[in-house]
């Protein structure tokens, strides 16, 4: 078997970094390779290079012993036959599955577009790949998982025999999964080559053959899947032993005192009666399928969103009328959205501007901001959370998932909240700074504030919570309050409701 | 310095741009670069400045504010009628600074609480105040307003020709800086502009945020309106049609990107700036006043296309270099 991938030195060099040093590996005719490495590391500069997003860097690319060099991304999905789908596919959701997969390169008649042979060509390739989902279907129909499978789509309606998945799963269901993964296995039969980038180790060792792995720009080493342990590939990414699970280093520090009480909470819409109670100092997980309500529960709570029928008490204090998150900040209450990239910050401003948006009141001199106080403030931080690169006058849009994250906590431990709301507040983040971000928690509820983990990691959420409360579909299903009766299946059958067990 | 350079590379780029023109011009025709002349070019700026800084305001939170034309038309009249009818010229102005707010705040709510799109709300309103403009006056321009109202705006410095008014132009660029800069309400603009739903869900009022821009930009706009009324003695209904796309190209070459966020009141008057030496610029050197038209559009274009590569010029010299 060839190579259908060789990189050969590649360099790349952005104003005053240097991301890929000396980058040389290759990649087998029909294997599924992994790209592994933390949030930094080089991986996703490097796919961009082999699918021709950078055209200018040092170094040879090699396509099955061919030297090329692509222009831009069509280039290389034209010239080169590789396809790369995308962390966030991207679709127009208004128009069909057969336009989105044709979409710039659709069958044509005379002037025209031939919708007939358009349809039938796609729905034989979705047939191909076992999807659930017909050419005709309008996108906005579809979940997140068979969105993912149309970018797979377009890649074979294309004749790509190199397909690179970034992060794939992140925001699938295991069912999802699931069958995303009998695809790759298909494609991989079909000979096709796969490059893999993922933060689920899991999923590495169920469909990957080799891994290699990156550190800091450089490659480390590739490592044959079946040769190796998660422990031996955590240490090659990290440069250290880090535990990958989600462990208590603390006791419980949950204390009687109830800080926020929901009673019967209702939007109207994606959950209805949700009654629960934080204590002080607690750390309460929410499990639960992608999809279940947890997220809309958490807006609404934070004043984001509106309910339409319960109660939600703050500290004693029945939250009346006119909710918005403007008071749930001044009550105390502040929420790390799940969407760190839309949601969680302004790309356009600095972490130093990021981490000061919530609490500007504590930087005044006469009445006005003083940049040199917010300056102080993030410097704080970035020592105290460990933020790195430390350069608070960066943009926070420029730094890693994990990093990004701990600006966003940096914001809210600058202003005087003492419920912190973490929605997935590990996705898409390295190993490493997982286990930082959990220790940062544990620190939290030691120092007396209190949190809610909305998590759809199973381990996660059974890892680091004190109480862990289930739904399925926007209902509580179980609610477990003793660490020791926290087991994985039994808690799976009630998020998935029992419908499907 | 080495800070300023930094923070403000788009307006120094744009600065030297005019300065460039300066010397163009001078170079084709000496008698541009007279005191008298840059005198107009400063005088010629006034207008549009005040317009652009106040549409800034809404620009920066992600919206638009197209009713300035005709909130200018309706202060003017407003101010013109309370001074013909013997207000106390500073009471008029007070009057006429309260009703550019009030036609702002309206604005806002349609944006804010209506949720319409800043596009389409004001759009609407430009019609909508054009109307009142009209039902008001029945067409017919408001005349012979006193001296005394006039000389607050036109009075000059002793003998240097600088007439009061482009001291308020400056004092008002000034204000705006320091708002933009300096106070929570800068950061949350600027917040609202970058990422609304973060600025939200990191507490920030963000109704309250797009009140004050379309206040801000009504009253910016009333400020206008005073200046002209001054200089011309009389008020019409038909003032200001058009002077929006002015102040929107003001803007977007000192740098205020049009989907919100990013943008300073530096960058807004030097913008000013340039369009008004491009237009005195181009009467001195007798371009037909048909290609003027033309011009000032490539300029747009250009200074665009500027915008497009973040006023970085090193990465800009190093792309042109390899290709």
């Amino acid at each position: 078997m060839g190579n259908a991938v060789e990189f050969v030195k590649i360099n790349k060099h952005f104003p005053g970094v240097h991301v890929l040093k000396d980058i040389s590996f290759t990649v087998k005719e029909g294997e599924v390779h992994a790209l592994l490495g933390e949030n930094g590391a080089g991986k996703s500069t490097l796919l961009n290079i082999l699918h021709g997003v950078y055209s200018e860097y040092e170094g040879e690319v090699y396509l099955h012993g061919k030297k090329v060099s692509f222009k831009n991304p069509n280039d290389a999905i034209l010239n080169g036959n590789i396809y790369k789908v995308h962390q966030e596919t991207m679709v127009v959701e208004e128009l069909t599955v057969g336009q989105n997969v044709t979409l710039g390169y659709e069958p044509k008649k005379g002037l025209f577009i031939d919708f007939a042979k358009m349809h039938s060509d796609v729905d034989a390739i979705l047939q191909e790949l076992n999807c659930s989902f017909r050419s005709r279907d309008i996108v906005s129909t579809l979940t997140a998982g068979e969105k993912q499978m149309l970018a797979i789509a377009k890649a074979v309606y294309h004749h790509s025999n190199i397909i690179s998945l970034d992060e794939p799963t992140a925001s699938l269901t295991s069912k999802e999964t699931e069958a995303l993964f009998s695809i790759v296995r298909k494609l991989k039969k079909d000979g096709i080559t796969i490059l893999y980038v993922s933060h689920h180790l899991e999923e590495i060792f169920q469909i990957c053959d080799r891994a290699t792995i990156m550190r800091d720009g450089e490659f480390i080493t590739t490592l044959d899947i079946k040769k190796t342990t998660q422990d031996e590939l955590i240490h090659a990414m990290v440069g250290r032993s880090v535990s990958a699970v989600a462990a208590r280093l603390k006791p419980s520090q949950a204390k009687p005192e109830v800080v926020l009480k929901v009673d019967k909470l209702t939007d109207g819409h994606k959950f209805s009666d949700i009654s629960f109670e934080l204590h002080k100092g607690e750390i309460l997980g929410f499990y639960g399928l992608v999809g279940a309500g947890r997220t809309e529960i958490m807006r609404v709570i934070t004043g984001a969103d509106q309910k339409i029928g319960g109660k939600i008490t703050l500290k004693g204090k029945e939250v009346t009328g006119g909710w918005n998150s403007t008071k749930a900040l001044k009550a105390g209450i502040g929420l790390l959205p799940e969407d760190r990239k839309t949601q969680g910050f302004n790309k356009l401003a600095s972490n130093c501007e990021n981490i000061a948006i919530s609490s500007l009141e504590k930087y005044l001199t006469g009445g006005f901001t003083s940049d040199s106080k917010k300056m102080e403030n993030a410097k704080y931080f970035f020592r105290e959370l460990d933020i790195n690169p430390k350069l608070p006058e960066y943009m926070t849009v420029n730094m890693s998932g994990g990093n990004q994250q701990k600006v966003i906590l940096a914001k809210w431990m600058s202003t005087n909240v003492d419920i912190i709301i973490f929605d997935e507040p590990t996705k898409g983040v390295d190993v490493a700074a997982k286990a930082e971000i959990y220790r940062l928690m544990e620190e939290l509820v030691a120092n007396g504030k209190s949190i809610i983990v909305v998590s759809s990691e199973l381990p996660e959420a059974v890892g680091i919570s004190d109480r862990l409360i289930v739904m399925s579909e926007g209902k509580i299903t179980a609610e477990f309050t003793d660490r020791k009766d926290m087991d994985s299946d039994v808690i799976l059958n009630y998020a998935i409701g029992g419908n499907q067990a | 310095m080495k800070n300023f350079y930094v923070k403000y590379k788009r307006e120094i780029l744009v600065f030297i741009a005019a300065i460039v023109m300066c010397a163009v011009f001078t170079a084709i025709n000496p008698q541009f670069f007279t005191w008298r002349n840059m005198l107009t070019v400063f005088q010629q700026m006034v207008l549009n400045s005040l317009l652009a800084a106040g549409i800034m305001f809404t620009i920066l939170t992600g919206g638009i504010d197209l009713s300035i034309g005709c909130t200018f038309a309706i202060v003017g009249i407003a101010v013109a009628s309370g001074c013909v009818g013997g207000m106390n010229p500073f009471i008029a102005i007070v009057i006429g600074l309260l009703v550019g707010a009030v036609l702002g705040l309206f604005n806002g709510v349609l944006v804010a609480n209506l949720k319409l799109q800043p596009f389409i709300a004001t759009l609407g309103t430009m019609s909508l105040y054009r109307g009142i403009a009209y039902v008001v006056t029945g067409g017919t321009p408001v005349t012979n307003v006193p001296d005394s109202f006039r000389n607050i705006f036109n009075g000059q410095i002793g003998t240097t020709g600088i007439r009061f008014y482009v001291l308020v132009m400056i004092v008002v660029f000034i204000i705006v800086h320091i708002i933009l800069s300096k106070t929570r309400t800068g950061d949350y603009l600027y917040a609202v502009g970058g990422n609304e739903e973060a600025a939200k869900l990191s507490g920030v009022n963000v109704k309250k945020t797009k009140y004050i821009a379309y206040i801000a930009s009504g009253v910016c706009t009333a400020i206008a309106g005073l200046v002209m009324l001054a200089s011309l003695g009389s008020a019409e209904p038909t003032a200001g049609i058009g002077y929006e796309t002015n102040a929107i190209a003001a803007a977007a070459i000192g740098g205020t990107s049009m989907a919100g966020g990013r943008g300073t009141a530096l960058g807004t008057f030097v913008g000013a700036l340039m369009l008004a030496v491009l237009k005195v610029g181009m009467v001195v050197i007798n371009v037909d006043s048909f290609w003027q038209y033309v011009v000032t559009g490539l300029i747009i274009i250009v200074a665009s296309y500027f915008e497009y590569i973040k006023g970085d010029v090193a990465a800009f010299m190093a792309r042109h270099k390899k290709a």
